[in-house]
């Protein structure tokens, strides 16, 4: 039998670890809603948003989730070149051309970071918040505290910004209708274009707070792209809120198949409870409808 | 289809397939039986397997499926371990790892095509079958952290030698024989069925098509290949274990077949071959210096084809032809083998 | 003409779509050999209909027997095999399919030879006067009307006993509109080929079909010859007071 204070402690930390996940999550849900872009680079942005974090933090010698301050103004800019770049030639086209063009830019990321940094893991030596603490036998990270309390502070405002401001109902009319939405005045070659900025941005904010803790390597982006879509499709396109349970979910699947099989095999739980997902809930758990 | 329809229909196109792979064939002459490059080769050769397996599911039934090596490692390890506990030769466990393989498939493409799922969340139920398979064979009880080797036997028997020769000749036959299963579904009628899958299921469904049969048996036949050329992947490779459950490489299958064309054999070929000798020159000549440099070229040539020519290395082709042509009336077969 | 046996009854079905009732307890025959009109102003739950004939939707009440046997709910492929086979209001092409090649894929639910289902697409594109240098243009790169008539022309090598045609007419001009009512006659006579024929142009259907029904909300308003719905004051009242002929 399990000692019920460890499986406490380690759904704690998986819970802690599904903001973060719902973080970077959101971002695509928010590209896929709007413009219907399939993105299967979203995970290596997370990576190069990562080696960022990293190497600011090496420059300045600051904590890498302070980085986020220059990374996520920075990535929103990326983000939009990006868009113009590559995203927009192939608005609308076929799923697979989608898929196909934004594999290959990840893979150019993954490439770009191997050949300036090679596959060793890089990670920051000196963090400032990389210390626990405990009560009651729960020991939690300071560093994943403070990313899941950014990662909520963070979704809050996205909502708010989708559901109070001007510019929200824009990319709401956009991702409701993209043929009506350009009648009412709407620019949505420029919604799409800030949306993909903020998706991107998002996922420099998590990827500079993951770093507190974390190491990267070029392949962490693939592991974050599953999860990410996993999440969206749980999510069903529920907004904010689904996002955030179903990056919860995640993150407790992972935390407790980590717990009751082994370490190497957590990803396997949550891309089999995928699959079942997919089969009967193809609508997600937290479909609007 | 009747063979001698077959035959009829495809006769220039098998002849050509013949004679690609003589010449293939005879290549380690002219290298002097360099054991480097005939392992270069090999490598490229059985890819060219996989991409062309891949054309039957991705390029005509037009499901983009990123877990090719679920099925070739799975396939491939089972054909490894019967000869490796039971001492059964390769000749029959590769036939025993394809039908496992098919049988995975089945259990697999069964609910996923009887629940509609298609495009983006096909191609993430694929891509995490291979994980969720790396996984479980990571686990102690399976195969667990190592690396498992062949036994030391060469021979036909075990269809592995100390030249590689042998092995390349063997790839060059299977090549010949999944062109030719190629051929044949791409001019009957399940070739009609499935491509009028891939352009639109709606449609098809309504002209009488059970598009979830034909897809399932389309997924079935992919990975019945895959799962039987397993066993020569890790004579390549050498050794097994839970890591050649290989995501990058599932997906680099799908790319070669993006490139190449949806539903071209020779696009398939001629990417699948191409791409990974030159990935293997890049890898020896700049690859110390700058690694993955091969790999950031395919990201780039995905990105300008996904773009500008969506239609591939045969769309390309295609084009050329038409340039030359155009006045003359165009005659051809079915389809775009 | 209109004397045949009754091979589809449509009885009571309804299908609705959370709070809406598109289709609201609508019954109707086809008779052999006819072209039945089905018409009504938009959101009349023609198309409605026409997915639950063809088995894309499921109706939630009702049946629909075709040649005696209870289809109601069946697959959509299962119920094209047995015999009714539709076109679709915004074309549905195989882009990246020859002409050809397109009509073949219809030909082959009868067959398994596709040297045979070839000869017979042939066949079918020459019957309905589809241009013959056209044959081996990919489905990207036709007009409209092409479009159509590709579309009919899969659809007719199915061997279908029932043809549902939805919206042919629609974006065409009024000359092709004629070409293609004078192919649809032609192919009704010629191949006793019974139909349906969705429409909201009504010129076209009033001069196509023997018989009519009338949908208006969900619901059928009207039933006869087009000189009896052209006097209907019902009709009148819900649709052709608003859209005049």
């Amino acid at each position: 039998m399990m000692d019920p204070i460890l499986v406490t402690n380690n759904v704690l930390d998986g819970l802690l670890m599904g903001l973060l996940y719902s973080l970077v999550a959101l971002g695509l849900a928010l590209i896929f809603g709007v413009m219907d872009i399939i993105n299967f680079a979203h995970g290596d942005f997370v990576m190069i948003g990562a080696y960022t974090a990293w190497l600011l933090a090496m420059a300045f010698w600051v904590d890498p989730s302070v980085t986020a301050i220059i990374t996520v103004p920075l990535f929103f800019i990326i983000g939009i070149g990006i868009y113009k770049l590559v995203i927009e030639p192939v608005l609308g086209a076929e799923p697979l051309i989608q898929i196909a063009v934004t594999v290959g830019l990840g893979y150019v990321f993954q490439n770009i970071a191997l050949a300036l940094w090679h596959a060793e893991p890089k990670s920051f030596p000196a963090p400032w918040l990389n210390f626990s603490i405990s009560a009651g036998g729960i020991t939690l990270s300071v560093a994943k505290l403070i990313a899941g309390g950014i990662s909520i502070i963070s979704l809050y405002l996205i909502h708010y910004m989708l559901t109070k401001t001007k510019f929200g109902l824009a990319v709401r009319a956009t991702s409701a209708n993209r043929e009506v939405a350009p009648l009412m005045g709407i620019n949505v070659k420029k919604v799409y274009a800030i949306t993909f900025g903020i998706g991107t941005a998002l996922t420099a904010l998590g990827a500079a707070l993951y770093m507190s803790w974390g190491q990267t390597n070029p392949y962490l982006g693939q592991s974050f792209s599953l999860l990410s879509w996993v999440i969206v499709a749980m999510g069903g396109l529920g907004g904010v809120i689904g996002v955030l349970y179903s990056g919860l979910i995640v993150g407790v699947l992972e935390a407790l198949g980590s717990t009751f099989i082994t370490p190497s095999a957590r990803l396997a739980v949550v891309y089999l409870a995928f699959f079942l997902l997919l089969w009967f809930r193809p609508r997600g758990l937290f479909a609007r409808r | 289809m009747a063979l001698s329809e077959w035959v009829r229909e495809s006769r220039k196109y098998i002849l050509g397939t013949i004679i690609l792979v003589l010449v293939l064939a005879f290549i380690p002459f002219i290298i002097g039986f360099d054991q480097y490059l005939l392992l270069i080769l090999s490598t490229a050769a059985i890819f060219a397997v996989f991409v062309v397996a891949w054309n039957i599911i991705g390029g005509y039934a037009g499901q983009l499926d990123l877990g090719a090596f679920a099925y070739i490692a799975l396939g491939g390890i089972v054909a490894a371990q019967l000869l490796v506990v039971y001492n059964i030769t390769p000749w029959i466990g590769m036939f025993v790892g394809a039908g496992v393989s098919a049988v995975l498939a089945a259990a697999i493409g069964y609910p996923t095509f009887r629940f509609g799922i298609k495009e983006v969340w096909y191609a993430l139920l694929t891509a995490a079958l291979v994980v969720i398979l790396n996984n479980i064979f990571h686990l102690p009880e399976v195969l667990g952290s190592l690396d498992h080797y062949l036994p030391p036997a060469n021979g036909w028997y075990y269809l592995k030698f100390p030249v590689y020769e042998n092995i390349y000749w063997f790839i060059l036959a299977m090549l010949a024989i999944v062109v030719f299963i190629n051929l044949w579904v791409s001019k009957s009628k399940v070739g009609y069925y499935l491509r009028a899958i891939r352009e639109d299921e709606l449609a098809a469904e309504a002209l009488g098509i059970d598009v979830r049969k034909y897809k399932l048996e389309a997924l079935v036949l992919y990975a019945a290949i895959l799962g039987f050329m397993g066993y020569v992947y890790i004579v390549i490779a050498g050794t097994y274990s839970y890591h050649t459950f290989d995501s990058p490489h599932s997906i680099a299958i799908a790319i070669m077949g993006i490139i190449g064309g949806l539903g071209s054999i020779a696009g398939a070929l001629t990417s699948a071959i191409t791409l990974k000798v030159v990935e293997e020159y890049l890898r020896a000549s700049i690859g110390a210096t700058i690694p993955g440099i091969h790999l950031l070229i395919y990201g780039l040539l995905l990105i300008i084809i996904g773009i500008f020519k969506p239609d591939g290395l045969a769309g390309i082709y295609e084009s050329l032809k038409k340039r030359r042509t155009s006045g003359r009336k165009k005659i051809s077969g079915g389809g775009n083998p | 003409m209109s004397g045949g046996e009754e091979i589809l009854k449509v009885e009571n079905v309804v299908k609705r779509f959370g709070g809406i009732t598109a289709v609201n307890r609508v019954s109707f025959n086809v008779r052999k050999g006819e072209i039945l009109g089905l018409i009504g102003p938009n959101g009349a739950g023609k198309t409605t209909l026409f997915n639950c004939i063809t088995g894309v939707y499921r109706p939630e009440e009702g049946r629909i027997v075709f040649l005696g046997e209870d289809i109601t709910g069946l697959q959509p492929h299962v119920i094209a095999r047995k015999g009714i086979v539709r076109t679709w209001q915004k074309v549905r092409p195989f882009k990246k399919m020859t002409v050809l090649d397109t009509v073949t894929v219809g030909a082959l639910l009868r067959t398994n030879s596709v040297t045979e289902a070839k000869r017979k697409a042939e066949d079918i594109l020459k019957f309905i006067e589809f241009p013959e240098d056209k044959f081996e243009v990919m489905g990207k790169e036709i007009t409209l009307i092409e479009h159509k008539l590709v579309d009919l022309a899969r659809a007719i090598a199915t061997e279908p006993t029932l043809l549902l045609l939805d919206e042919v007419a629609a974006g065409l001009r009024p000359n092709e509109m004629e070409r293609l009512a004078s192919i649809l006659k032609k192919v009704n006579k010629e191949r006793n080929l019974t139909m349906i024929v969705v429409e909201h142009v009504m010129r076209f259907v009033m001069g196509l079909s023997q018989r009519m029904i009338v949908m208006h909300e969900g619901e059928k308003i009207a039933e006869g010859t087009p000189q009896e719905i052209a006097n209907n004051p019902r009709v009148i009242e819900a649709y052709l007071g608003t859209k005049p002929l």
